[in-house]
């Protein structure tokens, strides 16, 4: 499909002097980006690493690890996991559909602009706005829980659904995973050529066979990328879980807040250490994507 | 491979513009064409229905619509969101003249630190905003670099952080929109015709970019109008602080202006990609096979 | 109920009995003397303080929401009195923000608080930490020993109760006490104010509600017992209480201090009514103390704001946004709060102080406890 110009960096192997005057010239090319995470990503990060091996004296200990395996702590971890995994697949599954359908699916071309410039305003509307928003919809006496009560007999609370569970509150989640995964992923659904259908077409293939063998594999890195960003974005969210359960479902994030900015609980280096957690989390997530995509990358040579 | 210039070659940008002219026999109607439209209905109601929960509440208070009037009459919420907007924009800016001219850079000439380079852009994923603003208020709140000293300093110090928070969603979009499009080939046709290294950004990386760029700017301007822990730490007004301090005494002007800023930000979102439109000369490449 | 009356309170009446006779023969310091009943005078700044403050040019507060308390008629009179412009750091913030605020900006600028207004275990907790500036405001005597630091690093300011504050629209039947909130009729109602892991606000709701029921000052379990039976019965809305949801009906019953209750019956006007109960039983007050930062930028600025504060006019002026002011039994004495003022004021006979170490056990017990006793039905 694709026939590569020679690659123009010095891949293939080191030579005499020019390779190594080459290497140094493209890494001036990350200068500004390096510049600028060091000052204000990676000292700040910084303190966290250090900030999790002091103790509130600053001597140095391991105790903010150690308390780490406490079981109110692992199980924030488990569900912080838990939301985050099922809002990353099933926003990324259904954010796909709704991307595609505006995009290739033969709907009217205005929809896509409307639905790309509403998930620009969506995908950040969270907190207290949006806990209150399905408060208003889906809490004991929210409109929609009162119409299908009143109107269609269908009792939601005495059937177990409440808002305030794991359930409600990835279903809140969704409000801000389906617009990221639309945002992202429209780039890479636009980059699925028309061509390519029209050959399969012409080929004989059906529609089946189109998904199955050109266009989910190209896609594949992209999904999955997008996927992982939608975990951590739903990892780190923290202002409407806190709304909605006040705490009772306990998440990383709160617990973070918690020890960092309360009235009562205040041991900030075990707020860094937990935070340590969730870099080495979302570190290994990004390890498992970068080996899948690396996999699936194959397929576009 | 063909390269075209001027009056636009039929090619794969038409197909991202959804503009592909009709070349061939029209194309058989897909029976999937009635299951995208209950996606997009299902898709409707669930976002719309919480806007408009939001509205009735908002409604409540008499006379009727009373919240929207002390909302549109609000000078301070005025401020905040006017404050929020060109904060945005900053961003905004300062984010793509880093983040498109280094994804860039490393899918051309240095493949190999592509991981390290999406492990720094991811890392504001993972450390709270509270955690970030920490380190930095640790680091800027006292000499030598004593931004928080002035309003200024610190303006300057929350576009930072902005920017930083921006990195994923920028970084993640603008490297899906360059592996669509062959850079190596772009970058090697221009260069042979001549061009300069920033010519190539602006003029043939950048265009072909629009429409990354342009979903990464939204989900930065995003980030940035509901973005509350840092703004609260660095005690600037934007408008998610002041939203929140609204509920505790008006919970009707609240739902109200939580609504009417939705609005205003989708407005804008739409003007900015409208303007974003652009220009229709641009070099174009018709697919490599 | 409570077999013992609490010794801060015994002590309080006292000392403001005792210091009634002493106000009389001493002098009243930087302060006008007060002319009688028709109301306080009116406070005049001290000179001196008044221009060393006036080269600072301003003050910067932190965490003071205009509707508590009524801090936005102090924050506009103060300003209008000395000509020092305010800087409002952060409203919505905790007494955690308003220490973290101090330690983060101890070489000054924009984002460094002059004065803060934090829970009453952060007192010690900051003097143990060594970043308070002891003062001692002229009216410094009227101020009960049990409620300021004997060296002047904080005292207390106000108080409020932990009351419940009901919709009238959607809650027919407004329930007296604590055990009323377990009957059938209030299936669903009842909600924090926030989260007992993190807001002093939740934490003495929890406490008060095991006051009447069994529990003491000393053991707080009674309350995380009190709440899983609520839970259980299905009573309890999982939900931060907030004035959205009160009005929207989510949680018609809020346990809120007294003082907000009231002000959102203000801020709501109506829509919907709004009735603030005082429980029969479990009467529990929560207090606040002020403190000036040992790195504030405007060290004269900080003392004028405190003297203003601890006039009679700033107590009074609490008093206009519901809290019970510190000096409450000095100026009733001295007869000199306006009687409308004083109506407004709820009815907060047999309110329990707690010490600092019954609320640092308290605290303790519930933070840790909360989510495994309460939490553990809710999935």
């Amino acid at each position: 499909m694709t026939a590569q110009a020679a690659p123009l960096s010095g891949q293939d192997g080191p030579s005499a002097r020019p390779v190594r005057r080459r290497f140094s010239w493209a890494w001036l090319g990350l200068l500004p980006f390096g510049i600028f995470s060091t000052l204000f990503l990676v000292i700040p990060t910084a303190y966290l690493v250090i900030g999790s091996l002091q103790d509130k004296t600053g001597a140095f200990t391991l105790a903010n690890y150690s308390g780490l395996a406490d079981p109110g702590i692992v199980d924030a971890y488990g569900n912080s996991i838990e939301i985050s995994l099922v809002t990353a697949i099933g926003g990324g599954i259904f954010g796909f559909l709704l991307a595609y359908a505006v995009i290739n699916g033969g709907l009217p071309k205005f929809l896509r602009s409307a639905l790309m410039t509403f998930s620009g305003v969506a995908s950040n509307f969270a907190g207290v706005p949006l806990a209150l928003a399905f408060v208003f919809t889906l809490g004991r006496v929210g409109l929609l829980t009162v119409f299908l009560r009143d109107g269609l007999g269908i009792d939601m609370y005495s059937s177990g659904f409440s808002l305030y569970s794991k359930i409600g509150l990835e279903l809140v989640y969704m409000y801000f995973q389906f617009p990221l995964m639309v945002l992202v992923i429209a780039p890479a659904i636009d980059g699925l050529k028309k061509e390519w259908r029209e050959a399969s077409d012409v080929l004989g293939a059906n529609s089946y066979q189109y998904w199955r063998r050109v266009a989910l594999p190209i896609l594949t890195p992209s999904l999955l990328g997008t996927v992982i960003l939608l975990f951590g974005n739903a990892f780190g969210a923290q202002a409407t879980a806190y709304q909605l359960t006040s705490g009772l479902i306990r998440i990383v994030t709160i617990v973070i807040s918690s020890q960092m900015r309360g009235d009562v609980l205040f041991n900030p280096n075990l707020g860094y250490a937990l935070a340590m957690g969730m870099v080495v989390i979302m570190s290994a997530s990004i390890a498992v994507y970068s080996l899948l995509q690396r996999r699936s990358e194959r397929w576009l040579r | 491979m063909t390269v075209g210039f001027g009056p636009r070659a039929p090619g794969a940008l038409d197909s991202i513009e959804g503009n592909a002219p009709r070349r061939t026999k029209p194309r058989p109607r897909r029976l999937g064409s009635i299951v995208w439209w209950i996606v997009f209905l299902l898709g409707f109601l669930y976002f719309f229905v919480p806007l408009f929960a939001t509205l009735i509440f908002s409604l409540k208070r008499p006379p009727f619509g009373d919240a929207f009037v002390t909302t549109v009459t609000d000078s301070e919420l005025l401020g905040a969101l006017g404050y929020s907007f060109v904060v945005a924009i900053l961003t905004v800016i300062g984010s793509v003249a880093l983040i498109v001219p280094t994804a860039y850079w490393v899918r051309l000439r240095l493949p190999r630190l592509r991981p390290y380079v999406e492990f720094v852009t991811l890392l504001p994923f993972v450390v709270p905003p509270v955690i970030l603003v920490f380190g930095l208020l640790n680091t800027y709140s006292h000499p030598p670099v004593f931004l928080t000293q002035t309003n200024i300093g610190n303006d300057v110090l929350m576009v930072c952080a902005y920017i930083v928070l921006s990195f994923p969603y920028m970084y993640r979009a603008v490297d899906t929109g360059l592996r669509s499009i062959d850079i190596r080939t772009l970058t090697e046709a221009s260069q042979s015709l001549g061009a300069s290294w920033p010519r190539i950004m602006w003029s043939v990386i950048l265009p072909n970019l629009r429409v990354a760029i342009l979903a990464g700017a939204f989900l930065t301007v995003a980030i940035v109008v509901g973005e509350f822990t840092i703004a609260t730490f660095l005690g600037r007004q934007t408008f998610a602080p002041f939203l929140s301090i609204l509920g505790d005494h008006d919970p009707y002007e609240q739902a109200a202006v939580t609504l009417v800023s939705f609005g205003i930000t989708w407005i804008a979102m739409g003007l900015i990609g409208f303007i974003g439109r652009g220009s229709r000369d641009r070099i174009q490449v018709a697919g490599a096979h | 109920m409570t077999t013992t009356r609490s010794l801060p309170l015994l002590m309080t009446l006292g000392a403001g009995i005792v210091l009634v006779a002493a106000a009389c023969n001493g002098g009243g310091g930087a302060t006008t003397a007060p002319t009688g009943a028709a109301g306080a005078a009116s406070w005049t700044p001290d000179a001196a303080l008044l221009a060393s403050a006036k080269t600072e040019g301003s003050l910067t507060t932190i965490a003071l929401p205009h509707n508590w308390c009524d801090y936005g008629d102090l924050l506009t009179n103060f300003k209008a009195k000395t000509g020092l412009t305010i800087n409002e750091l952060n409203p919505d913030g905790g007494s955690g923000d308003e220490v973290n605020a101090i330690k983060q900006n101890q070489s000054g600028g924009q984002g460094a608080p002059d004065v803060i207004d934090v829970g009453l275990s952060f007192g010690p907790k900051s003097v143990a930490d060594g970043i308070l500036a002891p003062y001692k405001v002229s009216t410094w005597s009227t101020i009960p020993d049990s409620a300021k630091d004997k060296d002047g690093n904080w005292y207390g300011d106000y108080y409020g109760v932990m009351s419940f504050e009901v919709n009238t629209t959607v809650v027919k039947t407004v329930p007296a006490d604590w055990s009323d909130l377990m009957k059938p009729d209030y299936k669903a109602s009842v909600a924090l104010a926030g989260d007992p892991t993190v807001s002093n606000q939740a934490i003495s709701a929890v406490w008060a509600a095991g006051l009447s029921n069994g529990g003491t000052l000393d053991n707080a379990q009674a309350g995380l017992d009190y709440f899983k039976a609520l839970n259980a019965a299905g009573n309890f809305v999982p939900v931060i209480g907030k004035t959205a949801t009160v009005a929207s009906g989510e949680t018609p019953i809020r346990l809120a201090w007294t003082y907000n209750a009231l002000s959102d019956n203000d801020s709501l006007k109506g829509t919907p009514p709004i009735k603030v109960v005082v429980p029969k039983t479990g009467i529990f007050g929560g207090m606040y103390v002020q403190a000036i930062s040992k790195y504030a930028p405007h060290p004269n600025a900080a003392k004028l704001w405190m003297e203003y504060l601890y006039s009679d006019e700033g107590q009074i002026t609490w008093m206009k946004g519901y809290c019970t002011p510190i000096r409450y039994a000095d100026l009733k004495a001295r007869n000199v709060i306006p009687a409308d003022i004083a109506a407004k004021l709820p009815d907060t006979t047999g309110v329990v102080l707690p010490t600092l170490d019954q609320i640092n056990k308290a605290s303790d017990l519930i933070t840790k406890n909360w989510a495994t006793t309460v939490g553990a039905t809710v999935k």
